[in-house]
């Protein structure tokens, strides 16, 4: 019972971590670049959310109506000044500067909100739960899963049928041939950041709702993104969100063995997907 | 094809290759003396100026070492930190633990980062460019965490090197003197021999195309792989030296991040694939951190911004501003052809 | 009769080598011109500077009389210039429909209008229907032929620019793909055609020109050129106008 209950917990958690993964793997299957500064950009959302909560009194879906537009101006913002200069078949141009903005923005927030943890107060929902044979579940989990299974069905189905998902399809598969075809490719670029970002609107809610959040620990969302596109296999977007859900379990049931021994765990299982299945569970290849 | 001519075997060659410049052969001259005054230290300086040489001397080390890899072997690291720890330990372990003499322990501690970096490189090479990177991030984690719960290393609360107390001062200042002295040698001096040779003309091929290095019988996969270990190695003795100074270990510094930042400022500011880049970007560091590192976090925000500047705009940094404006490399590493036809008589 | 377009000096380099030296070629509304020579002779960097590829000054690529040279790709297609590309260049990982509807949507969204809709297409290519929910990896070179020719009309161009559009098909499916060709100049779509197989781009075009080491050496109608005008300008010689 006690595993079962790590395994339900697991998910649970995956699916906060799908809804830092997909954003990766979008950005990634498009433009080939890591963005360094993407946990970092749940932070600084989540910090300014809490903000936003204190300062007007805003509620949890209030304070998302407003981060998730913001965080969406922020993706585009950043692909158009920055990463449309760096993108390109060198990946070093890319990393340096997201990594500068990854320390630049980490001590900036350490400025304004001080190194102390927050979190975002959700009104008596996140303490709410319930009991389904013998296991208690809570009701915050659950809905941040099921925005995650949300989340992942409709950015497939965009990428699937819209005119978007094509032209963004198309530039992710060959970006000189798209352009022939009529497709700008930094306005696509600029679209696919602003979403990748956009989603990180809904995990700063989230984020800040489960736990709490202080500006260094950036730092371990972008690790958990980049695990579990890597375990799932990349190049597709449900591939991230079961890489997360993997991820998530391994890391409630390592901690269920040792409480030391939990992010450890889904490092090691990262590792070792890297080594039997360098493609993913669900690669190609 | 163009033609070039060469004389018969049985005549003089007309053609030599010139190796070392005026400036190259003046700053041989300064790197040698630097050396000696590394070694000689305890003769001239306080213990207080050592100590801040030696911090000085592992971030050149350290900075090089990240500039072999990402400025040559196209392996963009931020988890170099890993080696550094695990060296670190490792000596801290030899010496405290089992009682062996620490200067040696500082030699059999490269061991580690040797035989870590093997398993780590065959697992990180099947991440594409830019994921490479922040896998490197999680093994240096993985490091981190499993000292963390490592019992025998003393788990989160770290260890001290209390072994250093048998020897006097005076003695540890020499210590001191030396290993910075040896790792200027072997990461700046190694470098540029390793650059030098053929070996380098192979990696310089190898960074401005790795597809023709490959068919012109380069093996690129062994000599990244190569770079990657001795890499390793580098930060492992750079961590020894620095820890041993610290007196010091625990998970948290042992694999500090900042290393990373450090290492990565250093090289794109000063000029990525240069050993000249390295010098002045540490310079530029040094001086910033001794100036403005009392500002704490502003300091920071403004190195980051700096560094995403350089990527936008200057990717080849200071030195690479320089050297369009003047030729006169410290460290030539290109071969030049001299005709010599016309000095004939 | 006007060119819809047309090259003045056109001069383009990789890096410090310089691949064209002052290229003059046009097109007429509605005609078909080949542009064939060697390996090497400049035949597909034409292609790409044109294109916006490569970097150009604006008044050596004119479309209707004004200046396009170096606008980027995008812009190429949206003004109605369209390429079949070198090794055709499909969206690896779609299926044949969605490649051709990436086309579709762009010129939707370019409010480009033109004869060609993906029925009419399907008509001209009956293949490209029956295979339309295929990944597009999995067809033959002769049918991802069509499916990047294709491709190139539902931008709705006014000016087709083909690259090597036979090479390494079989010559039954060479013939299939040149059939389709009066039927995309009825559209009043002017045609160039680079071609490595001499024969072919002579019966296919109204006029020819051929290139040696970045230079136009043979220009003329492609009726009254001989073969041994061809093979002049082919290997070297002097320009020589028929």
């Amino acid at each position: 019972m006690q595993w079962f209950d790590a395994l339900v917990q697991g998910v649970l958690l995956g699916g906060m971590y799908a809804q830092y993964a997909l954003g990766m793997a979008l950005m990634f299957g498009v433009m080939r670049i890591v963005n360094v500064s993407h946990g970092d950009l749940v932070i600084l959302l989540s910090l300014i959310g809490i903000s936003l909560a204190s300062s007007f009194g805003f509620g949890p879906v209030t304070v998302m109506v407003a981060l998730v537009p913001l965080a969406v101006i922020l993706g585009w913002l950043l692909q158009k000044a920055i990463l449309n200069r760096v993108v390109g078949d060198d990946p070093l141009p890319s990393l340096i500067a997201t990594f500068g903005l990854s320390l630049a923005l980490q001590n900036l927030m350490l400025q304004i909100w001080s190194a102390n943890s927050r979190s975002l107060p959700g009104g008596g929902i996140e303490s709410k739960s319930i009991q389904i044979g013998g296991i208690y579940i809570g009701l915050l989990p659950v809905i941040v899963l099921a925005f995650a299974i949300g989340l992942t069905f409709a950015l497939d189905l965009m990428l699937k049928r819209s005119r978007f998902g094509r032209a963004l399809r198309a530039a992710a598969a060959d970006v000189e041939a798209a352009s022939m075809t009529g497709i700008n490719p930094r306005r696509v670029y600029a679209a696919a950041t602003a979403i990748a970002v956009g989603i990180l609107g809904f995990a700063a809610v989230f984020q800040s709702l489960r736990s709490t959040v202080a500006p260094a620990d950036g730092g371990a969302q972008l690790i958990y993104a980049f695990e579990a596109v890597i375990i799932g296999g990349m190049g597709s977007v449900w591939g991230a969100f079961i890489g997360s859900m993997v991820l998530g379990i391994s890391q409630a049931i390592g901690f269920r063995i040792d409480p030391g021994f939990g992010v450890l765990a889904g490092h090691l299982v990262f590792l070792l997907v890297l080594a039997t299945r360098p493609q993913g569970l669900f690669g190609k290849g | 094809m163009t033609s070039i001519p060469i004389s018969p075997a049985s005549a003089a060659p007309a053609v030599t290759v010139r190796r070392q410049t005026t400036s190259g052969r003046i700053a041989l001259t300064l790197f040698a003396i630097a050396i000696l005054a590394l070694a000689l230290m305890p003769w001239w300086a306080k213990t207080g100026t050592i100590r801040m040489v030696l911090e000085l001397c592992c971030y050149i080390a350290v900075a090089q070492m990240w500039n072999m890899l990402a400025g040559y072997a196209g392996l963009v690291s931020v988890g170099q930190q890993a080696f550094m720890g695990a060296a670190g330990y490792a000596m801290f372990v030899l010496a405290q633990t089992f009682g062996v003499n620490p200067f040696l322990a500082i030699a059999l501690s490269l061991v580690v980062p040797a035989v870590l970096a093997v398993p780590c490189y065959f697992l990180l090479h099947r991440l594409d460019g830019p994921y490479f990177a922040i896998g490197t991030w999680v093994v240096a984690e993985v490091f981190r965490l499993v000292s963390t719960n490592l019992g025998w290393v003393n788990a989160g609360a770290g260890m001290s090197l209390t072994v250093m107390k048998d020897y006097s001062a005076f003695q540890r200042n020499i210590a001191m003197s030396l290993l910075c002295a040896v790792m200027i040698l072997l990461t700046i001096g190694g470098s540029y021999w390793f650059l030098r040779s053929r070996y380098g003309l192979a990696l310089i091929a190898m960074r401005d195309n790795p597809v023709a290095a490959a068919s012109q019988g380069v093996n690129v996969k062994r000599l990244r792989f190569m770079i990657y270990v001795a890499a390793a190695v580098g930060c492992g003795l750079a961590g020894s030296v620095y820890f041993m100074a610290q007196l010091r270990i625990n998970p948290a510094s042992a694999f500090d991040p900042m290393w990373s930042n450090l290492a990565i400022f250093i090289v794109m500011v000063g000029g990525i694939a240069s050993i000249e880049g390295v010098l002045i970007g540490t310079a530029i560091y040094f001086v910033a951190d001794r100036w403005f590192g009392a500002y704490g976090a502003s300091y920071f925000v403004v190195l980051g911004v700096m560094t995403v500047l350089v990527a936008l705009y200057a990717r080849t940094g200071i030195w690479g501003l320089v050297s369009r404006r003047w030729d006169a490399p410290w460290f030539p590493i290109r071969r030049h052809l001299i005709l010599k036809t016309e000095e004939k008589p | 009769m006007t060119a819809v377009l047309s090259t003045h000096g056109l001069i383009a380099r990789y890096g410090d080598f310089q691949a064209l030296y002052g290229v003059d070629i046009d097109l007429a509304e509605g005609e078909a011109v080949a542009l064939i020579g060697a390996n090497g002779a400049g035949k597909s960097t034409f292609l790409r500077a044109v294109m916006g590829l490569l970097r150009v000054a604006p008044d050596m690529v004119r479309l209707k009389g004004q200046p396009i040279g170096g606008m980027a790709t995008d812009r190429m297609v949206q003004m109605g210039i369209s390429i079949v590309p070198e090794g055709r260049r499909l969206f690896t990982g779609m299926s044949v429909e969605d490649n051709l509807r990436v086309a579709v949507d762009q010129a939707q969204r370019m409010g480009r209008k033109g004869g060609w809709s993906l029925a009419r297409l399907q008509a001209l290519f009956p293949i490209l229907k029956d295979k339309a929910r295929t990944p597009v990896e999995s067809l033959s070179g002769g049918q991802q032929q069509m499916v990047a020719i294709g491709r190139a009309l539902l931008c709705q161009p006014s000016v087709l620019l083909c690259d090597e559009i036979s090479l390494g098909l079989a010559p039954k499916v060479i013939r299939e793909i040149y059939a389709a060709l009066p039927e995309i100049r009825a559209q009043g779509t002017a045609v160039m055609l680079v071609e490595q197989d001499v024969g072919l781009a002579q019966s296919a075009s109204d006029r020819l020109y051929c290139m040696l080491e970045g230079r136009v050496t043979l220009s003329g109608r492609s009726a009254e050129v001989t073969r041994d005008q061809i093979g002049a300008a082919y290997f070297g010689g002097s320009h020589a106008v028929v």
